[in-house]
């Protein structure tokens, strides 16, 4: 019953997605489901599907196989309506190029179902964005802006940001991060955070989402998958052994008598397995959401979900 | 869906002013050509007037429908519209009554002159008025014909399908014409030309990834 209310209450539904380009496996299986008010930081390295993802979501793109849903509505058959109460930040910033700004800002109004005049203004100004300029004479980091200043004039209920902040500069980045939280402080809103800046993903995500080869190996809060991944350095008495026969071992570099794992799900079982091969000692090394990201999407990592 | 249309005639605004002068041009050269000749004769050079303004006519609005398409797939008009609260069948749909529209300024002036002239060199006979009709009929559901084909031409990456498509209607009308004059047979298959025309172009934009 609990499980039933979640799923209904849950913005964004993947179900067994599939994606294949010119015969190319590019998402292969995937599954999630983004709770509404929750930040959702979807992360991968380059070309493994996060735009994808989020293209499939929006409709943008057809799926191979499997079935995407937004807010409750299938994405294949999403309405007018319920296009207007999302709002989406494209990476590469997909603005009308040969449009002035003033143009461009005025479609966008025409073309929603709400508009929040004073709050679009006041984002205009904080980033000083000319209207009377043509989008493709903007700069990079100005087209950024004037993205987000569209999604969020819409007042929008659920919010894509695919890679944001890219190409902006510390300053307009901060700026950006604020205004996200500021959006989250508003209740019942949903962020799915696409970023290859991590330190972005770790101040304003609470559940974190890594893809590797395809397939979703992390979907859990950020929080628990701190706990949970553990990168340990063992020292054995004589040469470290080729198998230490534990599961979900997301990474193992062997090294004479010193082994370094980064294994998931850590516990007391995986623990007591480990203390059979008797090492000598065994010390954590503290592990940031850059080093876990970077262990997750090395090749076959396992699963990591909660 | 107002703003949809106006933001087309905006992005085509070219399209809408030529169509106008064109159609002007055309009907001052026709009446000023008219006035200098014998009433008797005029046919012998509105036929030679006729095949080149055609020509243009269908290049033009088939260029329109074409140009249409290729901006918006180059340079991701609808992928960026699609994410408002706008739908794909909607956009599609503007489009449409854009290039209706087009084809309504250049084709209703020359319509109406078409008729001044007919009242002015015919006899009162109805056969006449029929015929300006039947022509009329034909020459706006051709014009929107070359508008689907240029649609087609514009969205998809090999434009070879379409082209052939032309071609073929192109084999088949001629004839037609030729052996039985204007008449309900080319009305219907250019009527049916255009639905499947149109339907094609429906299910590529709906599918296809933006």
């Amino acid at each position: 019953m609990i499980e039933d209310e979640q799923m209904n209450d849950s913005v964004i539904v993947i179900e067994d997605l599939v994606k294949y380009f010119d015969g190319r496996c590019v998402l292969d299986g995937i599954n999630l489901k983004v709770p509404r008010g929750c930040i959702y930081g979807l992360l991968g390295r380059n070309g493994s599907g996060k735009t994808t993802i989020i293209r499939i979501l929006l409709g943008l793109e057809p799926p191979t196989r499997g079935r995407t849903f937004l807010l409750d509505a299938d994405s294949t058959e999403l309405s007018a309506e319920l296009h207007g109460r999302i709002g989406y930040v494209a990476e590469g910033h997909n603005l009308i190029q040969n449009y002035r700004v003033g143009r461009l800002i005025k479609l966008c109004k025409d073309l929603s179902l709400q508009w929040n005049d004073e709050f679009f203004n006041h984002l205009i100004e904080t980033f000083r964005l000319p209207t009377d300029r043509k989008v493709k004479e903007l700069s990079i980091g100005m087209r950024a802006q004037l993205n987000l200043a569209l999604a969020m004039a819409i007042d929008p209920e659920l919010l894509i940001f695919d890679d944001p902040t890219l190409g902006l500069d510390t300053v307009a980045r901060r700026q950006f991060l604020e205004l996200a939280i500021d959006l989250i402080q508003q209740q019942g809103r949903t962020i799915l955070f696409c970023s290859h800046i991590l330190g972005d993903v770790e101040r304003i995500a609470d559940r974190i989402g890594i893809l590797a080869a395809g397939k979703l190996v992390v979907d859990c809060p950020l929080e628990e998958l701190k706990e949970r991944v553990k990168k340990l350095r063992i020292i054995f008495p004589e040469s470290a052994p080729p198998n230490l026969y534990l599961t979900e071992i997301i990474n193992q570099q062997n090294q004479a008598r010193e082994m370094v794992i980064t294994v998931a799900n850590w516990n007391k079982q995986k623990q007591t397995a480990l203390e059979i091969f008797k090492p000598s000692s065994c010390i954590e090394i503290p592990m940031s959401l850059e080093d876990m990201f970077i262990e997750c999407t090395k090749p076959n990592p396992e699963y990591i979900e909660s | 869906m107002y703003a949809l249309i106006k933001r087309e005639i905006q992005d085509h605004i070219a399209y809408f002013i030529g169509a106008a002068v064109f159609s002007v041009v055309f009907i001052i050269i026709s009446f000023s050509l008219i006035s200098r000749y014998d009433s008797r004769n005029p046919p012998v050079f509105l036929i030679g007037l006729g095949v080149p303004a055609a020509t243009i006519v269908i290049f033009g609005i088939c260029a329109m429908g074409a140009t249409q398409m290729y901006l918006d797939r180059t340079r991701k008009i609808s992928a960026l519209l699609s994410t408002l609260a706008v739908s794909r069948n909607r956009i599609l749909l503007a489009r449409i009554i854009t290039g209706i529209l087009t084809i309504l300024i250049l084709l209703v002036p020359l319509t109406i002159a078409a008729g001044i002239l007919v009242r002015i060199f015919t006899p009162p006979v109805p056969m006449f008025t029929g015929m300006v009709f039947e022509i009329s009929i034909t020459v706006y559901l051709m014009a929107f014909a070359c508008y689907c084909i240029g649609l087609q031409t514009g969205w998809n990456s090999n434009p070879l399908t379409p082209s052939l498509g032309a071609l073929f209607l192109t084999c088949i009308f001629i004839p037609l014409i030729l052996i039985k004059g204007f008449g309900v047979h080319i009305v219907v298959i250019l009527v049916l030309f255009i639905v499947a025309s149109l339907l094609r172009t429906w299910h590529t934009f709906m599918k296809t990834s933006l």
